[in-house]
């Protein structure tokens, strides 16, 4: 099924691993779609699938015009040539490298300042660029994963559960952050969580999984409305 | 007591620079072997073992039939006008040949631990594999690297039949072992005892280092 | 670690490079001093060592001297490494020299002889002085050369199958590594008896003779000497291979326990 060329993203995922078969098909036309789903479901793999660390079995992703994986052209590309900005659950910071060095891994010589320079304002590490990897909290991580992921200039924004190892407290005072980037950096992207209060404020589109399938897309009004959180972990 | 230093520091230094001259195949050989899936793996996994499972003297033997002037390899060094063969640099082929296996093993061990999840994420952030090995898998991995230094220079000072086989037992070229074995054939103890005792000492030495590098033997 | 790894570059292409230094070794010419290369049997090294200091003194050529069992010795020849002279302790491996090509039949000579002994620790000599006496129950284990690996062990089981006694001891034989070892096993007390070579023996304090084995009836144990067919020093391989055949070092020879097979 080719893409809908005014669509930003385009998937369609056939992967089998073992007991679990995965086998999604969707397009979105919105800047930030939500992906939610009891643990299980498939949610992490469809975004290593997009990320290029897993390969289907057979689909296609498709983001803008540009093709990522087609199985029936032969086409793969790999992860570094997607411009995908992962940010895992575990946010896996490297931890031999400082702050500055995680935040910059991605970066190209050729990379404009004024690039860099709304990243670091939006998330404000400023400050935290020298530091040490194990010295920092749990909310200046999440930050930095998220800094070193757009410094990279990805197409597409990859979060995956960013805000559940945080406590109440810390969700508030980084969802923010989310919604700036979202807002002023424009950059689509794919969210993975199961906490319906974050979905809602980040997300304009909302798929269900359960089972590796599909079971409800749409407006997070109509995805939350009627169905109870029983499609949620 | 000149015997002592010259063989020594001659044994030390070759077993040096083998170990120098093992990492590069041995990092990039446990590196392929621990990520990479690819024709002929276990191959390639058979013939990096065999020197830990041959009597050291038959890879002597194998070497020799290689590097001789008939060998496979014997014909072009000739042709270059180097001597291997019953010189030091046959010294170090034997250690280094003994010593790999022992690297690899601990080098590949050291990149399995790393997570993957990190080199993945370092993919994604544009580095291609060769950028993604200096900068993140090396790294992450020296220390199994390291440890496999260090075991493989120990071997190295080890060293014994294959030695004898390539370098013949020369004076001026015999290694420790050689030195040490030959003290004892002829009965003559005490030169022998000094020459263990020097041993013992590199032993301590390696260990030492390694604990200082951070690294578990 | 960036840092580690650029030492180690450096530290690797300066190991490459590494002249040859002092650590010569059979290169042919490329030292200033004349040298010739000599693989010698093991129960040999001594004897030759000596002979070799002499005739440095004499002449200014330096002996490398190569000791190690006549088989590995051979082996080595064969694969044609840098080689001048070869003297093995016993002919199959010179043999094998020599028919392979690598050792000059013209200048075949057989250098020296041998003779065997039966040694046993100086603290337990149960009174063995003939072959017999080793079949005694007190007698559990006899150390000679490995049959298969060294002459030196070829020719002491010829001896007891010559005297009719290997069948009775064949289970009590434990071989060695090489005669030497076989003599530091007595010498230990782990073995109550050995069979060796007289030039080993002689030398030995805690291990005594028991008896000789007269020169008639043991096996004829030669020392065969040759030239290499293409030695990597042909001058001073003649020059030494002469000197080996002068009364001097025959002298130095019979010194040790070796018996010439040259008239002089």
């Amino acid at each position: 099924m080719r893409g809908n060329k005014g669509a930003l993203l385009t998937l369609t995922i056939k992967l089998r691993q073992g007991q679990f078969v995965l086998n999604i098909s969707a397009e979105i036309e919105t800047q930030a779609v939500a992906i939610v789903g009891p643990s299980g479901s498939g949610k992490t793999t469809i975004l290593d699938a997009v990320a290029g660390l897993r390969q289907p079995d057979a689909g296609v992703i498709q983001v803008g015009q540009k093709i990522l994986f087609d199985s029936h052209s032969g086409i793969n590309l790999p992860p570094y040539e997607r411009q995908i900005g992962y940010v895992p659950q575990d946010l896996a910071l490297f931890p031999h490298l400082t702050v500055q060095q995680n935040v910059l891994y991605g970066m190209s010589n050729g990379d404009a300042e004024e690039h860099a320079r709304p990243v670091l304002q939006i998330l404000e590490i400023q400050e935290l660029l020298s530091r040490a990897i194990g010295k920092l909290s749990g909310g200046e991580r999440q930050r930095v994963a998220l800094a070193r992921a757009l410094m990279a200039r990805p197409m597409v924004l990859l979060l995956d559960e960013p805000l559940s190892a945080l406590d109440v407290d810390l969700r508030d005072r980084i969802l923010p952050y989310l919604e700036r980037v979202r807002e002023e950096l424009k950059i689509p992207m794919i969210y993975v969580s199961h906490v319906p209060d974050e979905v809602r404020r980040i997300a304009d589109w909302v798929i269900a999984l359960a089972d590796g399938k599909v079971v409800r897309s749409g407006v997070p009004a109509e995805v939350f409305g009627f169905e109870t959180e029983k499609h949620l972990a | 007591m000149t015997e002592l230093f010259e063989v020594t520091g001659f044994t030390v230094l070759m077993a040096g620079v083998a170990t120098l001259v093992m990492l590069p195949p041995g990092i990039f050989v446990a590196w392929i072997l621990a990520r990479r899936q690819f024709y002929g793996r276990s191959v390639l996994e058979t013939v990096v073992t065999l020197p830990l499972v041959v009597p050291p003297v038959a890879t002597g033997l194998i070497l020799l039939k290689l590097l001789g002037r008939r060998g496979l390899f014997g014909g072009v060094i000739d042709a270059i006008g180097v001597d291997v063969v019953f010189t030091w640099k046959a010294v170090v082929v034997a250690m280094a040949v003994m010593g790999f296996p022992l690297l690899v093993r601990s080098a590949r061990a050291g990149f399995e631990a790393v997570d993957r999840r990190y080199e993945g994420v370092a993919a994604t952030l544009g580095a291609r594999p060769l950028k993604v090995f200096w900068t993140i898998s090396l790294p992450l991995a020296r220390r199994g690297v390291l440890a496999g230094a260090v075991l493989g220079f120990s071997r190295a000072i080890g060293e014994f039949g294959a030695t004898v086989m390539i370098a013949g037992s020369l004076p001026g070229s015999r290694t420790l072992s050689v030195a040490i074995y030959r003290h004892a054939e002829l009965g003559q103890d005490t030169a022998a005892s000094i020459l263990i005792i020097a041993a013992v000492a590199i032993g301590f030495v390696a260990v030492y280092v390694a604990n200082r590098l951070g690294v578990a033997t | 670690m960036t840092t580690i790894m650029r030492s180690l570059s450096l530290l690797l292409i300066v190991g490459f490079w590494l002249p040859s230094c002092s650590w010569p070794v059979a290169q042919s010419g490329s030292l200033s001093t004349a040298t010739v290369v000599v693989s010698v049997a093991a129960s040999l090294s001594d004897a030759v060592g000596d002979v070799a200091n002499v005739f440095e003194k004499q002449t200014g050529i330096q002996v490398l001297v190569n000791a190690a069992g006549s088989q590995i010795l051979a082996t080595q020849i064969i694969e044609e490494v840098p080689v001048d002279v070869f003297v093995s302790a016993d002919e199959r491996q010179m043999i094998r020299t020599i028919a392979q090509g690598n050792m000059d039949e013209g200048s075949y000579l057989q250098l020296l002889s041998n003779q065997l002994v039966v040694v046993v620790p100086s603290d337990r000599l149960m009174g063995i002085s003939r072959p017999d006496d080793l079949i005694a129950q007190s007698v559990r284990r006899i150390a000679l050369g490995d049959p298969e690996a060294v002459p030196g062990g070829v020719y002491a089981q010829e001896y007891l199958e010559q005297e009719g006694v290997w069948d009775a001891l064949e289970s009590k034989v434990v071989p060695m590594r090489n005669v030497r070892a076989a003599l530091r096993a007595v010498e230990a007390g782990t073995v109550d008896a050995g069979v060796v070579y007289r030039t080993d023996a002689r030398q030995s304090v805690n291990a005594v003779i028991a008896f000789d084995v007269p020169v008639g009836r043991g096996p004829r144990i030669i020392y065969p000497a040759a030239v290499s067919t293409e030695p990597p020093n042909p001058e001073s391989a003649a020059q030494f291979f002469l000197f080996l055949q002068t009364s001097t070092a025959q002298q130095i020879f019979e010194a040790y326990g070796f018996i010439s097979l040259l008239a002089h």
